[in-house]
């Protein structure tokens, strides 16, 4: 009951102080607030194109490719890959360096015998695709941007080939001239073949020669087989050129695309900045005031004092999380839904970076040193933990609890169900906050009692 | 003089490898003034401090008369307060976390015996160092303690202010029996203040004997022998 009592005293207290700061509150919300927002529009830049180097290995072949009525060379190939991203055309050497500056952001080379794959249709032809480990966000989304290139050029390509095809049935079944491949010629068709079947079984029956005419039914067959096995072909051809369809609607217009990553990256770095900053200063603050002495003689115990302050920190990054998220969903295209889940996801991802504030405010020996060492740690393992896929940054953003809150932000944002990966998230973060919130007691403690 | 307050026995402090305090015992009766002096590094402020319960000692126990270690005032040498709140707001809160069934009412009421009135509703960041020293003192009586613990409480103030204190302190341990251990750098104010006096050098506890029993130079001669 005395520690409770303690606790809403200094929570109270705490309230207070800050309500009369408001130069520190500016600083330790505020400056978290605008790096999300900036950070938000960085990471979601879904109006940016990327810049590629195009490197043509095969232009020396001068080859081209008959598609349909269409003759198609590289150049037509890459000028389609121009609707996607900017495309800068360099030799191999000028694309690695680069690349290697940053100057482009991926390398995509057309390797020697490229149209002569496509041509020959024995084997697919490759591409060949080089991004910037150094900048994995932009490459995924760069990937993301050519495969969907890539992917609408092969299906346009199936297109012709199966309008081809079809053509070429068409003329089986009903003769003309013959232009594919190169080659040309005049083809009779199966209907003009079993008419002049049926003529020659007629004169032959006329000249009474029945027998013989008879034996040209089996081949009468055939002809009806055939063409009836080809009309079925037919609708089975226009499915393999197009097995799904995808109908693109635009958006409202006048709200800006935001991704999911955008706006977790924005929450993870606002309530981290906020929770580790906040406590910091709010712990160190007690240490500054010289207080620690006269509360450690059994008024407040470091338990109490660690409790209330992470208490006070997590809620100040829930607010600001909610107001992120508000922000989001009024401005943005994107739905924010499952408002119930995101109370205990914010709570527990404020609690953990509080706790990790806390650590560093019990150690540093003031407030201004404490304000450093907490943006000096925090801010760069708030931004690794939105590095997609690298489980080392996830670790080590997961020291301060920043990469469990992430994947348990993008989850509540894209994944169609809540998936159990968020509730371990959750799970994780509450670990995180108990296990520094722990450590702060301890060091606390000493400090009191030193 | 009543009976025994704390009875310490072989209290030692070590900081590092270094001993701030030797084993030490010392015995404190309630409503007795007790002075302890020494030069800079001599152990007054970790023998408070142990005392206080601020600091754990690395041997050596405390006993104490029953209920007496509930009711014990701290006033640490830098002003422990909040800057930002005012003098009603500091009161109301360490009365508060003392326990005070009324904090508003216990506030009140220190405000009044520490003659903070007009001070009330200014926030501690805008006292004067005398006043400041004051409120240092008014929180440290929220919970109505029977040993008043003082780390040098005139250190930073000025000759008329000390005086000013002095009086209102020998008010308080007049009118509360309480007793009080204050550490001072000063032979003449120990005399002047305390019915006893301690001093420590290097950490070792030289003398405890009657006020005005040791004069200036008999100071320097035993802190002189024990840098």
């Amino acid at each position: 009951m005395r520690a409770l009592r303690a606790g809403r005293l200094l929570f109270a207290k705490d309230l207070r102080v800050l309500g009369r700061s408001r130069g520190l509150v500016a600083v330790l919300v505020g400056y978290p607030i605008i790096i999300a927002i900036l950070l938000a529009i960085a990471l979601s830049g879904g109006d940016r194109r990327p810049s590629v180097a195009f490197v043509n290995l095969d232009a020396a072949s001068g080859r081209t490719v008959q598609v349909g009525d269409e003759r198609l060379s590289i150049d037509d190939y890459s000028t389609r890959l121009e609707d996607d991203v900017d495309l800068v055309r360099l030799g191999p050497e000028q694309a690695e360096e680069a690349l290697a500056d940053g100057r482009v952001s991926a390398v995509l080379t057309v390797p020697r015998g490229f149209i002569a794959d496509l041509q020959s249709g024995l084997k697919p032809p490759v591409l060949r695709l080089a991004t910037n480990p150094r900048s994995p966000i932009e490459a995924q989304a760069i990937e993301r941007n050519l495969e969907s290139a890539v992917f609408r050029l092969n299906q346009a390509l199936a297109t012709a080939y199966v309008t081809q095809v079809l053509d070429l049935v068409d003329l089986i079944q009903d003769g003309g001239t013959v232009g594919i491949f190169g080659r040309s010629g005049t083809l009779l068709g199966l209907a003009q073949s079993d008419r002049e079947l049926r003529r020659v079984q007629a004169q032959l029956r006329r000249d009474g020669r029945g027998a013989l005419a008879d034996r040209l039914e089996p081949l009468r067959d055939y002809i009806s087989g055939v063409g009836s096995n080809l009309e079925l072909a037919k609708p089975a051809a226009q499915a393999i050129a197009s097995p799904i369809r995808l109908e693109i609607r635009e958006g409202a217009p006048g709200r800006e695309p935001l991704s999911a990553l955008g706006i977790a990256g924005a929450l993870v770095v606002g309530i981290g900045l906020v929770g580790v900053l906040l406590a910091a200063a709010l712990l160190s603050a007690e240490r500054e005031d010289h207080v620690l002495s006269r509360l450690g003689r059994g008024l407040a115990g470091a338990g109490t004092i660690v409790a209330q302050k992470a208490l006070l920190a997590a809620i100040a990054c829930t607010v600001v999380g909610f107001v992120l998220l508000g922000v989001v969903a009024l401005t943005t295209s994107v739905t924010v839904g499952r408002w119930l889940l995101w109370l205990p996801a914010l709570l527990l991802a404020g609690l953990a970076s509080g706790a990790f504030g806390l650590l560093i405010g019990a150690l540093a020996r003031e407030t201004r040193t404490a304000l450093l060492a907490g943006l000096m740690l925090a801010l760069p393992l708030a931004v690794i933990a939105l590095i997609p896929g690298n489980d080392i940054a996830y670790w080590a953003s997961a020291l301060a609890g920043f990469g469990p809150a992430a994947r348990t932000f993008q989850g509540l944002l894209v994944d169609p169900e809540v998936t159990a990966s968020t509730y371990a998230g959750m799970g994780v973060l509450a670990a995180v906050a108990l296990v520094y919130g722990v450590a702060a007691g301890v060091a606390l403690g000493r400090r009191m009692h030193a | 003089m009543a009976g025994p307050l704390l009875h310490a026995r072989g209290i030692t402090c070590r900081y590092g490898g270094v001993e701030a305090l030797a084993p030490t015992d010392l015995r404190i009766a309630a409503g007795e003034r007790i002075a302890l002096t020494g030069p800079n590094g001599a152990g007054k402020t970790t023998l408070l401090s142990v005392l206080a319960g601020v600091r754990r000692p690395d041997a050596g126990t405390v006993e104490w008369e029953p209920g007496a270690r509930d009711h014990v005032g701290w006033v640490p040498q830098r002003p422990a307060l909040y800057p930002r709140l005012t003098v009603r707001e500091n009161l109301r809160l360490f009365a508060g976390l003392e326990g005070a069934g009324d904090p508003g009412g216990a506030a009140e009421a220190l405000i009044a015996r520490a003659d903070l009135g007009r001070f009330a509703d200014r926030r501690a960041s805008a006292l004067s160092t005398g006043t400041l020293q004051r409120l240092n003192l008014a929180i440290a009586l929220a919970g109505a303690p029977s040993l008043l613990l003082l780390d040098e409480p005139t250190g930073t103030l000025s000759p008329d202010q000390r005086v000013r204190l002095w009086a209102w302190m020998a008010d308080l341990v007049r009118q509360d029996d309480m007793a009080l251990v204050f550490s001072t750098q000063s032979m003449d104010e120990a005399a002047r203040n305390a019915d006893r006096v301690l001093v420590l050098s290097g950490g070792r506890l030289l003398h405890d004997g009657p006020a005005g029993q040791l004069d200036e130079a008999g100071f320097m001669a035993m802190v002189g022998d024990h840098p």
